[in-house]
């Protein structure tokens, strides 16, 4: 049963990667789509402003897509990066495939902007190691992990839950398995999107709600860190 | 791709059973950050209450009392926790954090803030933080409002340690409860305005990147007794006639507003696309719509009075409905709330009115707007005296048409206090925390 269980998960998970990868989810149904938030403003110019540093981030031990384990540090310092946490079946149209589509955008713009591109990083981590594991992050990230791609982007796993859970507590990032009526885990995974903006030093300078999702501002924030460091 | 059916069938599922993801709210019950995430729209469960300690009445501390408000529930309109934090530091305003897991409670006396532990067991809130040098990191004083911010609380302070006049500035913590940055109030010439430097309260319409804040009175009044400084001229002197546009991304002010009487309250219109939000002036008992012009500037400008202001009932706290089409006002001075129809936000319409009691403060709705629950206490030394001195939560249910009384608990009667700031929270959501046992399968499930 569990080998069935573990089978039909992976399928899911590559289903709806393969869903949100060819954007058909959006297309099939547009309520599926993902939706971010309005913005009715132009985004202050990068470097007009400074982002605080709200906290530093932690430490643990992580697994790529390869299997191979290293400190989370090595992944949050040296660029500016962008970290977040997703489950690769999460299909809700807020939930991660919003931050999937953002961070798509993001990277568009990342590649006309080789300068940057160079300077930055895109890390996505699993909520999920039993089911996550370093296989289906690859099969989930596609050509997006490639070495070679122009813009580096990570995704990330952990042994267990035990070596997740405290990285996730310290950046306030909650997550809980949903109980069916019966009391039974369900396949949901209620968390509150986040996406955290870290700087070279490691110390988050901003973190994105859905209701703060903003590309524009996003770009424009990165930019802001990126002019910090040519000072 | 060609999907087979069965595939089908189970990505369908999927995404059904995957809706009931948490959702990230565009707003909360009709007044709190739109960062806070877990809506309350169905039945709230329980109402938390930032109770001022008074001397000689039971432990004499504030405290954080939970009230049962569920009509399902045995206990329904019971108290069901207390929970003491030591002394009396005149205990006021509370905010939860973005994940709703944390009451954040502020003292304006004493400047401490208390962090509760809501989201464990809401029925049984537990102290696990106090934060006891806010001063000395900002040199403000008075944490009145908590707005949170991704990941960090704003909190509006309400003076400074150096007059305890109005003078004060703004303050983000992380969620951890550290320090991360101050902003003073705006000073001096701001295009035609002369800004006073003073605060009250937090609103944020994230659409707009716009951080709109009041402005009330310092130390020096606010812990003075009521009728001693309403006939202290200069003491009248020191209220905030300003409110200030912000943008919030840069935390720079972007314009100062006059806006005469101390405006208190701000509540934005809820509604996508709306660019408008609302504010209340204590001493001048006006409403004042603020809202962008037809070359996007931003204006305040006074849309309708309130009871007669003349007689300076006081207006204090406003809820503004879900859909942005009514507004509840209270007037302290004659304990009554009027209830105005704001379809039209430029013209706002009282519809009705009710006394509440002999004096009232604070009101706070359900997301439905069925029910409204209204509290007393205003400040500990502005309170009235004597037989007036009541202090309640009482739950009236509103029919569109009128407020019938549901319930009424009396803080004296049961020796707690002054009753202040009202936050609802329900029971948590039937979760389980995370496990290295691989998730049920929708085919177990089922």
């Amino acid at each position: 049963m569990q080998t069935f269980v573990r089978h039909a998960a992976k399928l899911l998970a590559w289903s709806m990667c393969a869903l949100s990868a060819a954007g058909v989810q959006g297309a099939s149904n547009p309520e599926l789509a993902p939706k971010g938030p309005r913005q009715d403003f132009v985004a202050p110019a990068p470097g007009t402003y400074s982002l605080p540093p709200i906290q530093r981030t932690p430490n643990g031990r992580v697994l790529d897509v390869d299997g191979r384990a290293y400190s989370l540090q090595r992944f949050t310092q040296g660029r500016i990066t962008l970290l977040s946490f997703m489950y690769t079946y999460c299909v809700d149209p807020i939930g991660c495939p919003l931050a999937y589509a953002t961070l798509t955008q993001l990277r568009e713009r990342l590649i006309a902007n080789p300068d940057m591109a160079s300077r930055v990083r895109l890390v996505s981590m699993s909520f999920d190691p039993s089911n996550d594991d370093p296989a289906a992050m690859r099969m989930y990230a596609g050509k997006l992990a490639d070495p070679k791609s122009p813009v580096s982007w990570k995704f990330l796993t952990t042994r267990s839950v035990a070596e997740l859970k405290p990285m996730l507590d310290d950046l306030g990032q909650d997550v809980s398995v949903e109980l069916d009526a019966r009391g039974k885990p369900t396949r949901v995974l209620n968390h509150m999107l986040k996406l955290f903006l870290i700087d070279r030093e490691g110390r988050v300078r901003e973190i994105y709600t859905t209701a703060f999702l903003m590309p524009e501002v996003l770009f424009n924030d990165i930019q802001t860190l990126l002019l910090e460091d040519a000072r | 791709m060609k999907f087979t059916p069965i595939r089908a069938s189970l990505i369908s599922v999927a995404i059904a059973a995957s809706f009931a993801v948490a959702i990230p709210a565009n707003a909360d019950e009709t007044c709190n950050s739109p960062y806070t995430a877990s809506l309350i729209k169905g039945q709230e469960d329980y109402v938390h209450v930032w109770t001022l300690g008074v001397k000689g009445m039971g432990d004499e501390s504030d405290k954080l009392v939970t009230v049962d408000v569920n009509p399902a529930s045995k206990d329904y309109g019971k108290v069901i926790s207390s929970v003491t934090v030591g002394g009396r530091g005149e205990a006021h305003h509370t905010g939860f954090s973005d994940d709703r897991k944390y009451l954040w409670a502020g003292r304006l006396d004493d400047n401490k803030i208390f962090i509760f532990d809501i989201g464990t067991n809401p029925a049984k809130p537990k102290l696990v933080q106090t934060i006891a040098d806010f001063t000395q990191k900002t040199g403000y004083v008075g944490p009145h409002t908590f707005y949170a911010l991704p990941g960090r609380m704003m909190v509006q302070a309400l003076s400074n340690d150096k007059d305890h006049g109005g003078r004060t500035g703004l303050v983000v913590y992380n969620n951890k409860g550290e320090f991360v940055e101050k902003y003073d109030m705006p000073t001096g010439k701001h295009g035609d305005v002369m800004a006073d430097g003073y605060g009250y309260d937090i609103g944020i319409n994230p659409q707009k990147n716009a951080l709109l804040t009041s402005s009330f009175t310092g130390w020096n009044n606010y812990m003075m007794d009521f009728g001693k400084m309403v006939k202290d001229a200069d003491a009248m002197k020191h209220f905030g006639n300003t409110m200030v546009m912000w943008d919030l991304k840069s935390m720079k002010p972007q314009k100062v507003m006059h806006v005469a009487g101390a405006p208190l309250e701000i509540r934005w219109s809820l509604k996508e696309g709306d660019n408008w939000a609302y504010t209340a002036t204590a001493l001048t008992s006006k409403l004042v719509l603020v809202k962008q012009d037809d070359k996007g500037e931003w204006q305040a400008k006074e849309v309708g009075t309130v009871g007669d202001p003349s007689k300076v009932p006081l207006p204090v706290d406003i809820s503004i409905t879900a859909d942005a089409k009514g507004l509840w006002v209270n007037t302290f001075l004659d304990g009554t709330t009027r209830y105005f129809d704001i379809s039209d936000p430029e013209a706002p319409k009282q519809v009705y009115q009710k006394v509440i009691g002999s004096h009232v403060n604070m009101v706070s709705q359900s997301w439905d707007g069925k029910r409204v629950y209204y509290t007393t206490s205003l400040l500990g030394n502005w309170d009235k005296k004597g037989a007036d001195d009541e202090q309640f939560l009482k739950l009236f249910h509103w029919d569109g048409k009128a407020l019938t009384e549901k319930f009424s608990l009396d803080f004296y009667k049961l020796k707690l206090g002054r009753a202040h700031h009202m936050k609802f929270s329900a029971k948590t959501v039937q979760a389980a925390a995370l496990s290295d046992k691989p998730q049920m399968s929708l085919a177990q499930n089922r």
